[in-house]
Order: structure tokens, then C-alpha cells, then sequence
């Protein structure tokens, strides 16, 4: 999709979030928060467990529905009905279509334990998208090369490593064409060499100006992958800024209390 | 010693022992059927126990609480007869006008047009409806167990790449829910072997009902005693018969437990 950046038009951000609330019984996880990412922008979500983080960027695909707020891709605002945690998706034909373009990959990988790992990545194109499935087999397996499991394709999920297991999530996002890819702490299930592979691949795909907003509790990741880097706080959005400025120029308090004890980790 | 083979040749192959062998074919039927029919309720009691809506929950849990504490026999009884008589209670408000009506003596059915008449296929059939409603309860409960198993990452990936619910159920939640359910319905297909003895009940000469006349003193006025009480001679084909069913069913188990576990059940690296 074409979007006119050059004239000076306003640009329609990819995820525009407003005013997200989301309590889970008596506990309010999410107090009132707005970002947006533009295209081709790589947005990192950081803040210590508990802030609010995962559950922002599951809003995103509404695997988690806000209670009040609205979330909008490439402009159209997700139809919700209801009211706060009551509310629920309206229009199950228009998320289906939105999800179909947003690629999501877990903490915990989430292949599907009974297909192959081709058959994980052509899943979501053949059924979802009905895509043709000669093209769509080409694609994956070059999606597979991409991220340096091709040999592993008609291997199953359990038979992979971790770090394999995760690129090959990584492919089955790829292949849907998506608009923006949602990472979900995509290393805190690795040990730390199965790490490095997983963040090269997520590199690769920021450089090649793909549209990201990633959970992580990389700080070293995230400042040389990011655009745009969110701290989140009790639910809130504690500080916002480019990498040089969160990481290099801390205003919050709280930002540099963080920031000491991940250092020290 | 020859005499002796003939002999035992003649009397294993007389008419009644061919009519025994062949209505082995009516237990196997009764099994299959019955424990298809099992799985089948069983998925639709588990869906509905599923549900979002509460009246379709309420539906399959009473169905899975209430069968499943009917004594088989009972059922067994009930509801071919209770079948049979619906259907005649339904044609007689077609077929029978107060002329047939008053021609007919009998209390049931209504008219002598309305009357159904069940030989032993019916039977069988309802039979196996029968065993499958029955061991279909007990089958909603292990499927409605082995669906909470799945773990729910495998649904929420599903979801968060656009599938339909149906997509999501059938494509992922029914094809792992398998290996957690295997080790159930193989329960509850044992049990519907064993209560395949009930056949004689519905008026089926079964494997059962041909081994008791078969082993019972045997008297003809020509030859007088031919044998005395051999039941037991043949309540130990059956015992060996039912052993058989139960090594091939758990050879059958094994071999569908590596067909839906492929993939998920397979060694640590």
C-alpha cells in the first residue's frame, strides 16, 4: 500500500491506540494509554513485568479487548462493542480480515504442535488468506530460507530448538504479508545463545523498514532496533522518546531506576 | 480316530454352529456402530459443554450427567421400545382413520396400519444408536476434558491469525485434543464391547443367546442325550472371543495414538 508521505499529507498511522483501559478483575493493568506507529516505524514497549506491556501490544489483535479506548489499523478502528469488561469484538468478520494482516509472534513460540513447520507457516495463507498453494509453498519456503530453517521444514515444532522453533513463528508472521509484525518478549523463552539468532532475524526485518512494535526486555536490543522507544509504568506511558533520548538521556526517575537494575541483571 | 475328526467336522458345521459363527457379525456391527456413534455424541455433548451460550451448555451437560447414571440395560430396554412406539404413535396420526381403528383389538398400536415391525436389522440398528447415546455421555465428558488439555497458546495462535471459530476447532483444537482423549475413549470402547452381550436382550440372536442353546443338554428323541451341559465349553469361545477384541482394540489404540501424536508426542531432543 502506497501512502502518500512525500506531499505533506497527514500519514495514517499503521496502529493508532487511544486511551487504552483494560482491568483484570480489581486490577487495572492498562490506565489510560495512546501511541501510534507509523509506517515503517519499529516501536519497543520496555518496563518491568507487571507494567502493562504484553497486555498493550495483545490489544493490538484484540487477543485481550479493552475495556474502553479504541485501537485503529491503517485508520480503521476496531469495532467493539459492549461496555468496559463486559465489552467484547463486534464484528468478527472485520477482525478476522484485520488479524489476517497482523503478524504476531509469542514469548512461547505457539507453533502448531501437529503440522510440520511448512505446514505452520502455509497455514494461515491457505486457510485465512485462500491464497493459491503453489505460491504460497514458494513463499514459505523462501520465508523458511530467510530466516535459515529451510532444511527444517518438514521437521515438527518439538523436534526444533528454541531458537528455531522462534524463527520459524518468525516465517509464519512473514508469510501473511503483514502490515505490522507484534513481538511478544520473542527471547524471554530462550536461553541466551538460542538469544542472538532470533534478535539477527528481528534485525534484519527492522532494517528492511517492515513496521514492528515489539514487547522486549532487551535494552540493548531495543535501543538498536528501535525508532521509538515506550516506557510503560503501572499502566502508563512514563516515558516516550527515540532511542538516544530514553536510553541516552533519561528524564523519569523510574526510567533510570529501571534502566540500573537491567544493567545489573 | 478318524470317526472322531468327522465327527467334530459334522457337528462344529451343523446348520445351528453356522448360524452361531455368522451372528458374530451381529456383535462387531453393534460395536463399531455403537462406538462411532459414541465418539460422534461425544463430540457434539463436548461442544455444547463448550458453548458460549448457556442454554446449548446446559443441553450437554445434562446430557453427559443424566445418561451417564441410566444403568445400560435400562436404556437398552427404553429406548428402542420408546423409538419403536414414537414412530407408531407418528403414523398412526397419518396412516388410521376410526374405521381401522375399530377394527383394531389389540391397545397397540392405534391401527393395524400403523404397526412397525422390527425384525433384527431395526434391532441392531437401534442397538447400536442405543450404546452410542449411552457410551456417548461417557465420551462427552473424556472429550470435554481432553479439549481443556490443549494448551491454549495453540488456540490463541489460531485466533490471533484470523481463523474462524469452526476454523479454530476443527483445524487445531479437535486434531490435538486426540492425545489426551485416546487413553478415555479406549475405556469407553471396551466398555461398549462388553456391553454388546446385551444384544440378546432386544430379542438379537447374538453370540450370547446362541451359545446358551447351544451348550444346553442337547436331547434328540432319535439319538437320545447327544451332549449333556456344555455351556461352559462355549461361554469360554466367547471369553476367548471378547480376549481377541480386546488385543487387536489395544494394538488399534496404539497405533491411532501415534497417528494423533505425531508431531506432539515426539521425543525431547
Amino acid at each position: 500500500m502506497a501512502i502518500a508521505t512525500a506531499s505533506g499529507e497527514q500519514q495514517i498511522p499503521v496502529v493508532a491506540v487511544r486511551d487504552l483501559h483494560k482491568s483484570f478483575g480489581a486490577l487495572e493493568v492498562l490506565k489510560g494509554i495512546s501511541f501510534s506507529a507509523r509506517e515503517g516505524e519499529v516501536v519497543s514497549l520496555i518496563g518491568s513485568s507487571g507494567s502493562g506491556k504484553s497486555t498493550l501490544l495483545r490489544c493490538i489483535n484484540m487477543l485481550e479487548v479493552p475495556d474502553s479506548g479504541t485501537v485503529s489499523i491503517d485508520g480503521e478502528e476496531i469495532r467493539l462493542r459492549g461496555a468496559a469488561q463486559q465489552r467484547q469484538i463486534a464484528d468478527e468478520n472485520q477482525i478476522r480480515r484485520i488479524r489476517s494482516e497482523l503478524g504476531m509472534v509469542f514469548q512461547s513460540f505457539n507453533l502448531w504442535a501437529h503440522m510440520t513447520i511448512l505446514e505452520n507457516v502455509m497455514e494461515a495463507p491457505l486457510v485465512v488468506q485462500r491464497r493459491n498453494r503453489a505460491e504460497v509453498e514458494q513463499e514459505a519456503l523462501a520465508m523458511l530460507g530467510k530466516v535459515g530453517i529451510r532444511e527444517k521444514a518438514d521437521a515438527y515444532p518439538a523436534q526444533l530448538s528454541g531458537g528455531q522453533q522462534q524463527r520459524a513463528a518468525i516465517a509464519r508472521a512473514l508469510c501473511i504479508n503483514p502490515r505490522v509484525m507484534l513481538f511478544d518478549e520473542p527471547t524471554s523463552a530462550l536461553d541466551p545463545e538460542l538469544e542472538v539468532e532470533v534478535l539477527r532475524v528481528i534485525k534484519v526485518l527492522a532494517d528492511e523498514g517492515r513496521t514492528m512494535v515489539l514487547v522486549t526486555h532487551d535494552m540493548e536490543f531495543a535501543r538498536s532496533v528501535s525508532d521509538r522507544v515506550i516506557f510503560l509504568h503501572l499502566g502508563m506511558i512514563e516515558e516516550e522518546g527515540s532511542p538516544e533520548a530514553v536510553f541516552g538521556n533519561t528524564q523519569s526517575p523510574r526510567l533510570r531506576q529501571f534502566l540500573n537494575a537491567a544493567n545489573h541483571q | 480316530m478318524m470317526d472322531d475328526v468327522n465327527f467334530w467336522l459334522g457337528y462344529l458345521t451343523n446348520g445351528k454352529h453356522l448360524t452361531w459363527y455368522a451372528s458374530f457379525q451381529f456383535t462387531i456391527f453393534a460395536a463399531v456402530v455403537g462406538g462411532s456413534l459414541a465418539v460422534v455424541f461425544g463430540l457434539i455433548g463436548a461442544t455444547l459443554k463448550n458453548s458460549r451460550f448457556w442454554p446449548l451448555r446446559l443441553i450437554g451437560s445434562t446430557y453427559s450427567s443424566i445418561v451417564r447414571g441410566v444403568p445400560d440395560v435400562l436404556f437398552f430396554l427404553f429406548f428402542p421400545l420408546a423409538f419403536e412406539q414414537g414412530v407408531e404413535w407418528v403414523m398412526a396420526s397419518q396412516v388410521c382413520t376410526p374405521d381401522t381403528i375399530a377394527a383394531q383389538s389389540a391397545a397397540w398400536p392405534p391401527c393395524k396400519e400403523a404397526n412397525w415391525f422390527l425384525g433384527t436389522p431395526e434391532y441392531l440398528i437401534l442397538a447400536s444408536v442405543s450404546l452410542g447415546l449411552v457410551y456417548g455421555a461417557f465420551a462427552t465428558n473424556v472429550i470435554h476434558g481432553a479439549m481443556r488439555s490443549v494448551p491454549r497458546g495453540q488456540l490463541e495462535a489460531a485466533r490471533a491469525y484470523g481463523m474462524t471459530a469452526r476454523q479454530v476447532l476443527w483445524r487445531i483444537h479437535i486434531r490435538q485434543m486426540w492425545i489426551y482423549a485416546l487413553p478415555g475413549l479406549s475405556n469407553v470402547w471396551m466398555l461398549i464391547v462388553k456391553a454388546t452381550s446385551l444384544l440378546s436382550l432386544l430379542q438379537i440372536a447374538d453370540i450370547v443367546l446362541w451359545a446358551d442353546r447351544l451348550g444346553a443338554p442337547n436331547f434328540l428323541p432319535a439319538v437320545g442325550l447327544v451332549h449333556e451341559d456344555w455351556r461352559w465349553r462355549y461361554y469360554l469361545v466367547l471369553f476367548v472371543f471378547y480376549i481377541l477384541v480386546t488385543l487387536v482394540s489395544e494394538r488399534a489404540f496404539a497405533a491411532l495414538m501415534r497417528r494423533a501424536g505425531r508431531g506432539i508426542l515426539v521425543e525431547a531432543r
